[in-house]
């Protein structure tokens, strides 16, 4: 079926690179125009229907181009059949970078708008003299290798003012399918997609890759997870199947609770991804910005890697870094990607956003338009805040909604558990620090939670703590036999 | 099979100008070659003739920089690879990739881990592929290039020269890189040194394949800021150099 052209089509040319001194032609590329488009047509459209295996090009021919020139170019696939929709438009339009890459002599680099093309002396020399033949070439590895194109046509333009004008119209294409693809949540997907890279010095990481939650390191997102699982099976991603889902809020799923199990040998069981207190990702050491809770003000205030200072805590990013790397489950302290701030589901299952108090300014700025409304002023940086009382007066100046988890917990605390701040000021960094590792990263609000029960039982405890200064190496607390 | 060669050597030993008599004496040839600079201090490009600034490097930061604003479903190494496929300098006779600065923080795995697939089949492309590099071998221990066929260890032509040769040697044996031949190549050679540094060498078991004079033209051409890629053809470098691709089969 291939001796039909005047090259061979084979997987075995991809990769290969057309040289300045071996080129013919250079088409779109960093220096000229170009775009590559698929468009889905309906079957039934009479006014313009597909026209299978038609070729229309516009501007001049290989054969009128000039050897050593650049020229540009631009691909239309138009497509049709039954079981074709608009959202394999862009599915099907990658694919023409493999197919073309197939065809000796031809080198495709990059997608959409971005695309760059060389053809080499050699191919031209044996017969590739005209773009039809690419472009058949493309249209059957299209059908054969997507069987639910029915029907396909293309239409290439090589002409400068041709190219420019349905520039437009692309550009309008693109950024609509992107607004869709930024509409796609957990929910909408059967799997998920999981990561090892940073096994290699955090062994019992489990990265989790989902439409709504980002790789730790910012990297990677769910559709690259898709991608690289797609190409190399045996790679360092790979498909997570969603499983069950547990609870749908918090993100908790049975296929991630497996998996969680056997990428972490047997360390964690439970992984809720949407979670900051109970069961949080494990954190390797990669991520962007680390969470750290704050038991003074009961809020997480968030560090990134830039910023220099030290959090309202007393501490860097590189120690808290430290003590939540290594691909460890530890409350209190989160790593996540710069993206997560923009997830809708971000820490949803502790508050969200309401529960956020702190994070340097560039940070806050980089992602100020997911930050809601109600919040974004009320969110202190290293310019309103830089201890815990400068905090805790600012997020009370501007009623941050924290404020009210303050109310509820003195209801239900009854004021039991007094001046927990000046525990930690009392102290030097160090010890403050180990006092938040120990005691402080449960939040108040679960410590107390079960107190209005003793109380109301007679033979119940009451704890009160005044200025005090606690250290424990070991508590056991076992149930009366 | 691609032939990767790796010239390595402290500073000032002049690696980067045994690289350029070598890429000198390849231009020519029917070798298609890649030139790699990968010593973060980048002097090749100079020593070639070259004004391209641009590095593997800057397309690194630009994939971080501007990852979040990609299309969120874009083929990231199909751009990484047109982005590293712009930066590749395109001389008369050969190419010339710069690695350029190294990593800032932040996390690199992933976009190192689509280089080495892109690096891998690049250098597939070609015949011969010479790679600068510094004495640490960074890029190799990252693994960013694996599986060296020859090494060639540069030297001055004092005894402790060739006892950072013989380190670099036993260094290889560390890494996970695959080296097959360790060669030396003594520069700055002159009469009066000649003699002890060849015994010397087979004292210690290197294979001296190269010994280029000290050169007044090398010199000459340093002062005036011209190329060395432009040294004569029938200088006493570049004939030792003629030599020593002969021994190297190239």
């Amino acid at each position: 079926m291939t001796n039909e052209f005047p090259f061979e089509i084979s997987p075995m040319f991809e990769g290969e690179r057309v040289r300045k001194d071996d080129m013919y032609v250079e088409l779109a590329g960093p220096k000229s125009k170009g775009f590559e488009l698929v468009r889905s047509v309906d079957p039934d459209e009479s006014i313009n229907p597909v026209d299978d295996g038609k070729f229309t090009l516009i501007g001049p021919d290989i054969a009128d181009m000039e050897e050593g020139g650049r020229y540009p170019l631009a691909m239309i696939y138009r497509i049709s059949g039954e079981l074709v929709e608009g959202d394999l438009e862009s599915i099907v339009e990658r694919r023409n970078h493999d197919f073309q890459n197939y065809i000796q002599g031809v080198m495709h680099l990059n997608q959409r708008y971005d695309i760059w093309l060389r053809i080499s002396k050699e191919a031209v020399n044996k017969g590739l003299d005209t773009l039809e033949h690419i472009a058949r070439a493309t249209m059957m590895l299209f059908k054969s290798e997507l069987p639910f194109i029915e029907n396909i046509e293309a239409i290439y333009i090589t002409d400068m003012a041709e190219v420019e004008k349905e520039l437009d119209d692309a550009f309008a294409i693109y950024e609509a399918r992107d607004e869709r693809t930024r509409d796609l949540h957990d929910e909408d997907v059967d799997t998920f997609y999981g990561c090892t890279l940073c096994q290699s010095f955090a062994p019992t990481n489990v990265c989790v890759i989902t439409p709504d939650r980002v790789a730790l390191c910012g990297a990677i997102n769910w559709f690259d997870g898709r991608a690289a699982a797609k190409v190399d099976p045996e790679g360092p991603q790979f498909p997570i199947e969603k499983g069950e889902v547990i609870d749908e809020f918090s993100g908790e799923y049975s296929g991630v609770n497996e998996k969680a199990k056997s990428l972490s040998s047997g360390e964690y069981e439970r992984i809720k991804l949407h979670s900051f207190f109970e069961y949080p990702h494990t954190s390797c050491g990669c991520f962007e910005v680390v969470g750290f809770y704050i038991p003074e003000v009961d809020g997480i205030g968030w560090i990134d890697r830039d910023f220099l200072g030290n959090a309202p805590n007393g501490l860097p990013f590189s120690t808290m870094a430290g003590q939540t790397g290594g691909g460890k489950q530890v409350a209190g302290f989160l790593g996540v990607g710069i993206s997560y701030f923009r997830s809708p589901k971000f820490i949803q299952a502790d508050g969200g956003w309401d529960r956020v108090v702190w994070m340097p300014k560039h940070l806050k700025d980089k992602v100020r338009d997911s930050i809601p409304e109600d919040i974004v002023d009320k969110l202190p940086t290293e310019e309103e805040a830089t201890d815990i009382n400068s905090l805790e007066s600012f997020l009370k100046d501007k009623n941050h909604p924290i404020i009210e988890r303050w109310e509820s917990e003195e209801e239900e605390g009854e004021g039991e558990v007094e001046d927990t701040s000046g525990m930690t000021q009392t102290q030097s960094p160090a010890t403050g620090y180990q006092y938040q590792q120990n005691a402080g990263l449960v939040p108040p609000s679960q410590m107390n939670a079960p107190q209005p029960s003793y109380n109301n039982s007679s033979s119940g405890v009451k704890i009160s703590f005044k200025n005090a200064k606690i250290s424990i190496d070991k508590l056991i607390i076992r149930k009366k036999e | 099979m691609t032939r990767v060669i790796a010239i390595t050597g402290k500073g000032g030993t002049g690696k980067t100008a045994i690289t350029t008599l070598l890429i000198k004496y390849l231009q020519n040839s029917n070798n298609t070659t890649l030139a790699v600079d990968a010593d973060p201090d980048t002097n090749l490009p100079e020593t070639l003739g070259s004004e391209d600034e641009r590095t593997v490097g800057d397309v690194r930061e630009f994939m971080l920089n501007e990852r979040d604003n990609l299309p969120p479903d874009s083929n990231k190494e199909s751009i990484l690879e047109s982005k590293l496929f712009e930066v590749i300098n395109e001389m008369s006779g050969y190419d010339l990739l710069v690695m350029g600065r190294p990593e800032g923080p932040g996390c690199y795995c992933y976009i190192n881990n689509l280089l080495r697939g892109i690096l891998d089949r690049l250098i597939e492309n070609y015949d011969l592929a010479i790679l600068d590099t510094a004495a640490g071998l960074e890029h190799f221990s990252r693994k960013l290039i694996h599986d060296i066929d020859d090494l060639i260890v540069v030297t001055d032509g004092s005894r402790r020269g060739l006892r950072t040769a013989e380190r670099i040697r036993d260094l290889v044996d560390e890494l996970e890189t695959k080296v097959s031949n360790v060669y030396v190549i003594a520069n700055k050679v002159n009469e009066s040194n000649k003699e002890t540094l060849e015994k010397t060498a087979k004292e210690l078991g290197l294979e001296l394949i190269g010994t280029v004079p000290q050169d007044e033209e090398i010199a000459e051409m340093d002062l005036t800021g011209s190329p060395l890629f432009e040294i004569s053809d029938n200088s006493a470098a570049f004939n030792e150099m003629k030599k020593i691709a002969a021994r190297l089969k190239i």
